[in-house]
């Protein structure tokens, strides 16, 4: 099986997915999220990719079915709670057992390796926490290249390997913020001018933490659910207050000069985040600047707003 | 003696409206303040003796008052995007300015934000939720893609909670008799409402009227009042004459567009009727049940906006159906996504529209009056 996967959300316990990058899609839809437009392309027309999943999230992902229609793949919506109590989590479980329930189903194929593949998924996120916590001594484009790199691949091939070091070391020190970074290009800009990325909130890095052990006696799919919903959180959860406050904190430890926001344009959870983001930063005297991209493989203007912001910190 | 309706309209409006800046003169209400979103289960509220708004319904007072291109203007200041919904940005300019036709809504104790509509609203209750720094409860309704079972677990708890919630932030203990009856009440309402709107197709009737008629089902429907006003609203329309024949009935899919007089394109739909639109049964809610919060339950989970597109297929066909309509204007929001794919399968011919429903600069009428022409000549010619 070939699955495209959306989001953060997508419980890769269950099976093997291949985490959206980036698609070079000719779709537009009027006033729609181009990355989730571009993920519609690729299951669209990528005969490489047999089924997609996505979740229920934002008002972009509410809706993917209709664009979906007709599609003859295994097409699959998993609604995320928009809270992260445990009302949320043991109703999330049902939504995991559920989607493992219609794969096996599709693809005739049963599962039964889940308690193998949270181990593994757990061993590799304390591999990437690990880099996580010498970035500004290694290369974050090298860093967030492995990471998108391993996501494409089959869970059990997934090994993230060491970072060479930074060669701008000494750069001028930022934090990076937003949604999944699908064009790594502007990574390579912000090292180009000069910037050193020490942290991030994204949700292929930053959000990233370790599970706590899975122990027999749990319910495998709560078990799930709890690690997913408890991440740090992501702005579709509705907990802004906390975003704000675990972003701080790090930006002043790791004592980052400036903030770099990265928006896809018409991304309403981000969209908001970001006008309470940006006068908490003000009210911190730390500058910041926003980068919107129109979708997947775009860049916006990042070069001249990043040669720009790096003079001015 | 029995009130008129124009009596109880004004009412219901004042006892709305009597927190509000403009009139309050600086007092704060004792009972404790709600802002919620409109499909919020505000029985709940109501039944507890708290007051609740609804920023949503005030951002279309501010444009019906043409007042909201200043907040518009003042919210992108604020680093809100003009992409987010304009609702969203009206009210935002509208606080941060303290600016509105009727001053600004009472200071919340609470925030209450719904996704049975759109993903939108609860991402936009966050932001309130910095600027009051009071608690934001969040309503997660799951919609008909997931079992019915399971969601009424899911739903019913997280209401339970809310009411404990509300009991320990009024200070109150919620009887059940009175939310009974504050659900009878919204029945009532729905059930007044639906023989209003069912005039349309039949008698000459304004839309307008019902586009603004419909806001006491939004931010009144547990009142007693709403449902008699519906009822005189109804007697007055039945002694209406006969819908013209001569005239194209047309289905009008989408939101009313809130800065213009008459809540729709008037000036380009000359040889047209709006003989039904889908906006006006968004709170037909369905309140069937065997005890209050299965009531509740399938009337908040089952809006038409939380929908399957299967199955709002389905109903919009019924409502297109019932309403004799041939063609459609379809309205593509640019503030509200959810609302885009409404118009998927309908059957009959349609002319899409970019509009957004409180910011009047994003409409190219030109453009619009050219698409209406040309549907006009397709039609003919059948």
């Amino acid at each position: 099986m070939r699955i495209l996967s959306l989001s953060e959300f997508i419980p890769e316990q269950i099976c093997d997915i291949i985490r959206f990058t980036q698609y070079h899609g000719d779709r537009n839809i009027n006033h729609y999220c181009g990355y989730v437009s571009d993920f519609i392309s690729q299951v669209r027309y990528d005969d490489s990719i047999d089924g997609c999943v996505f979740p229920r999230s934002c008002d972009s992902t509410r809706i993917m079915n209709r664009y979906l229609s007709g599609v003859d793949k295994f097409v699959y919506q998993i609604l995320v709670p928009a809270r992260q109590d445990n009302l949320a989590i043991n109703f999330f479980a049902k939504g995991i057992a559920d989607y493992q329930k219609a794969i096996e189903g599709y693809y005739q194929q049963r599962i039964d390796i889940i308690e193998q593949r949270i181990e593994y998924i757990n061993t590799r996120n304390k591999a990437i926490e690990r880099l996580y916590s010498f970035l500004g001594d290694i290369s974050y484009f090298g860093y967030i290249s492995a990471i998108h790199d391993i996501l494409k691949k089959p869970l059990f091939e997934q090994k993230i390997e060491n970072c060479h070091m930074a060669s701008n070391h000494g750069g001028k020190k930022v934090y990076l913020t937003g949604s999944f970074l699908s064009n790594l290009a502007i990574i390579d800009l912000i090292e180009k001018s000069g910037m050193l990325i020490v942290g991030d909130n994204l949700p292929e890095s930053g959000r990233i933490k370790s599970n706590k052990d899975y122990k027999q006696e749990d319910d495998i799919y709560e078990y799930i659910a709890e690690c997913i919903l408890k991440r740090r959180t992501s702005p579709t959860q509705n907990n802004f207050q906390s975003i704000l406050q675990s972003d701080l904190d790090e930006i002043k430890a790791k004592n980052a000069k400036g903030v770099i926001f990265v928006i896809q344009k018409y991304c309403e959870p981000y969209l908001y985040l970001y006008s309470v983001y940006k006068k908490m930063l003000e009210a911190n005297n730390i500058p910041s600047v926003v980068i919107t991209v129109s979708h997947s493989d775009d860049i916006g203007r990042a070069e001249m707003i990043l040669e720009t912001f790096a003079d001015t910190i | 003696m029995k009130k008129t309706a124009a009596q109880l309209q004004t009412a219901l409006m004042r006892e709305y409206y009597t927190w509000f800046s403009k009139y309050a003169k600086g007092k704060r209400p004792e009972k404790k303040v709600a802002w919620v979103t409109a499909f919020t289960p505000v029985e709940i509220l109501e039944a507890l003796d708290m007051l609740y708004y609804y920023p949503e319904s005030y951002a279309a007072v501010i444009a019906a008052s043409e007042k909201e291109q200043d907040l518009l203007n003042e919210s992108e200041r604020q680093y809100l995007s003009r992409d987010c919904c304009s609702y969203s940005c009206c009210i935002e300019g509208c606080l941060q300015l303290e600016n509105g036709p009727r001053g600004i809504l009472p200071v919340p104790d609470i925030l209450i934000a719904t996704n049975n509509q759109c993903n939108t609203l609860p991402n936009w209750w966050n932001i309130l939720a910095e600027r009051y720094q009071v608690p934001l409860i969040v309503i997660d309704y799951p919609g008909d893609i997931m079992d019915q079972e399971s969601a009424f677990d899911y739903v019913d708890k997280q209401h339970k909670k809310l009411i404990k919630d509300l009991e320990t932030l009024t200070g109150k203990t919620m009887d059940y008799d009175k939310l009974r009856n504050m659900i009878a009440n919204s029945q009532n309402s729905v059930s007044a409402w639906n023989s209003v709107i069912s005039c349309l197709p039949v008698y000459e009737i304004s839309p307008t009227d019902l586009f603004d008629g419909i806001s006491f089902l939004i931010t009144s429907r547990c009142k007693e009042a709403t449902a008699e006003l519906y009822r005189l609203m109804y007697e007055k329309l039945k002694e209406k004459p006969a819908a013209a024949k001569d005239q194209i009935p047309v289905f009008w899919l989408g939101y009313p567009l809130w800065y213009h007089p008459q809540r729709y394109l008037q000036e380009v739909l000359t040889g047209y009727r709006i003989a039904g639109s889908n906006y006006i049964t968004w709170w037909s809610i369905d309140y069937f049940g065997n005890d209050s919060f299965e009531r509740l339950f399938h009337a908040y989970n089952y809006t038409f906006l939380n929908l399957s597109q299967e199955n709002r297929n389905k109903r919009l066909e019924a409502f297109i159906s019932e309403s004799g309509a041939v063609c459609a204007i379809t309205l593509h929001n640019k503030s509200c996504k959810c609302d885009f794919v409404s118009a998927k399968n309908i059957s009959i011919p349609q002319v899409e529209i970019e509009i957004d429903m409180i910011d009047r600069q994003f409409l190219d009428i030109s453009k619009v009056k050219k698409q209406m022409d040309i549907q006009k000549d397709v039609l003919c010619s059948i």
